[in-house]
């Protein structure tokens, strides 16, 4: 058994596909959309293959980032995720601002928010991804990320069959700091709480460090502007949970296992609606699928792959960490791109409640990674 | 792990992925196509009511 990460060039046997043959699957899955779903998702299925192409190839990993600031107190993948999180702000408050149409990812701050979150922090470095992570990493070829991602699908299923049960643990309304300061001043704010970041991160790294590399840069002006991009087509944030959660919620309903209309969170009318749809009518999904696509491509053209042996136990903590990555991403209202870059890029409150909690997790979960030797 | 180990992994993952969406595909009703939401919601004057994962409810 092996543990895998896109970091290093090897040609140990890949499933090695070849890139022509998956441009015309992506191609015909793309004339498939637009012919019989909509125009607008076999766009936003391009926009998914880019994303999973710039977070594969720019190796955009907020976790690892995280984790380096953690441990080796490296900040260059904490500076690429707030140049990400500055520009998609720049891009996303003033069209939320001029366009009514378009909607911010506002969750409520609430205790479910807080446990999520962490949890969330704590899980991903065991994991080795976050949402977007595991599936990118997914696309790549890593066999944990791949047994991972149908335990985080569960797992986010579950959350959000319980999640009314966790707000019932306290809860406000969900707070727009474009509703409170306005578009200018929300963006103001949003962008001097960001350079705090960078303070205290400075603060915590010491002089003399290399701040940002090349790979970060170009990463994150793709990813804002893919991000603006999905914003202005589907007329909301990027997000990444919901989708695992409704692919699981169908596949339980398919088997008879669960009835959404006793569910709080299924049985309200947007939600019921979508469990009866085709998932390829969901904006999340789609955009899923893409990144899946996006990363495969990546690993087509350069076989970017690093197997380290995993053990039996490294296997199976990996595993129930994906779970717990799946279910507390819905207590937390996002993971690193729905609750992080989607709430703070559109002004809400609960995207900066989310990142100190999760950064808490985090300062956990790569003591316990260590200690299981990963 | 062996590279033909690597491989079937990937393999069980794409199928099992593609049959997961055949599945959902003919299990569902037709799409209305008469109702497909805007090409770019921004300036359509349509309210957009898709899922995300902020959502309370």
């Amino acid at each position: 058994m092996q543990r895998c990460g896109p970091t290093r060039r090897s040609s140990d046997g890949l499933f090695r596909v070849k890139r022509v043959p998956l441009a015309a699957v992506l191609a015909a899955f793309f004339i498939f959309l637009a012919l019989a779903v909509s125009i607008r998702q076999a766009v936003l299925l391009l926009v998914g293959v880019g994303m999973g192409m710039a977070l594969a190839g720019a190796r955009f990993g907020f976790t690892t980032g995280w984790r380096q600031l953690i441990e080796q107190k490296d900040p260059q993948g904490v500076a690429g995720q707030v140049l990400l999180l500055a520009l998609a702000s720049m891009a996303a408050l003033p069209l939320l601002g001029v366009f009514p149409e378009l909607h911010a990812a506002l969750g409520p701050p609430s205790v479910s928010l807080l446990v999520g979150a962490f949890v969330f922090g704590l899980t991903m470095q065991i994991a080795d991804g976050c949402g977007s992570g595991t599936l990118y990493k997914a696309g790549l070829g890593v066999p944990l990320n791949m047994g991972i991602l149908p335990l985080f699908a569960l797992g986010s299923f579950l959350g959000s069959v319980h999640l009314d049960g966790w707000l019932a643990l306290g809860q406000i309304e969900p707070v727009g700091l474009a509703g409170v300061f306005g578009t200018a001043g929300a963006l103001a704010l949003t962008l001097v709480l960001l350079a705090c970041t960078l303070l205290v991160v400075r603060a915590w790294v010491g002089p003399g460090r290399q701040w940002i590399e090349r790979r970060w840069i170009w990463g994150a002006v793709v990813l804002a502007g893919l991000a603006t991009l999905n914003l202005l087509l589907a007329g909301q944030p990027w997000g990444v949970v919901y989708g695992f959660g409704l692919w699981a919620a169908k596949a339980s309903v398919g088997l008879g296992l669960f009835d959404p209309a006793a569910n709080a969170f299924w049985g309200q009318e947007g939600n019921a609606q979508r469990i009866t749809q085709t998932v390829l009518m969901d904006v999340t999904s789609i955009t899923n699928i893409g990144i899946l696509g996006g990363a495969l491509w990546i690993a087509a053209r350069s076989g970017d792959t690093r197997a380290t042996p995993l053990d039996r136990e490294q296997w199976v903590v990996g595993l129930v960490a994906g779970f717990l990555l799946g279910y507390s991403s819905r207590l937390a209202f996002g993971c690193n791109i729905g609750a992080m870059l989607s709430g703070i890029s559109t002004g809400s409150l609960h995207g900066w409640l989310w990142v100190p909690l999760a950064f808490a997790g985090s300062m956990v979960g790569v003591r316990v990674r260590r200690h299981y030797r990963y | 792990m062996a590279s033909s180990s690597k491989r079937m992994w990937q393999v069980v993952f794409w199928l099992g992925l593609l049959s997961f969406l055949v599945w959902d595909w003919t299990a569902s009703p037709p799409v209305d196509l008469r109702q497909e939401p805007p090409l770019i919601a921004a300036g359509s004057g349509q309210v957009i009511t898709g899922g995300h994962c902020s959502m309370a409810k």
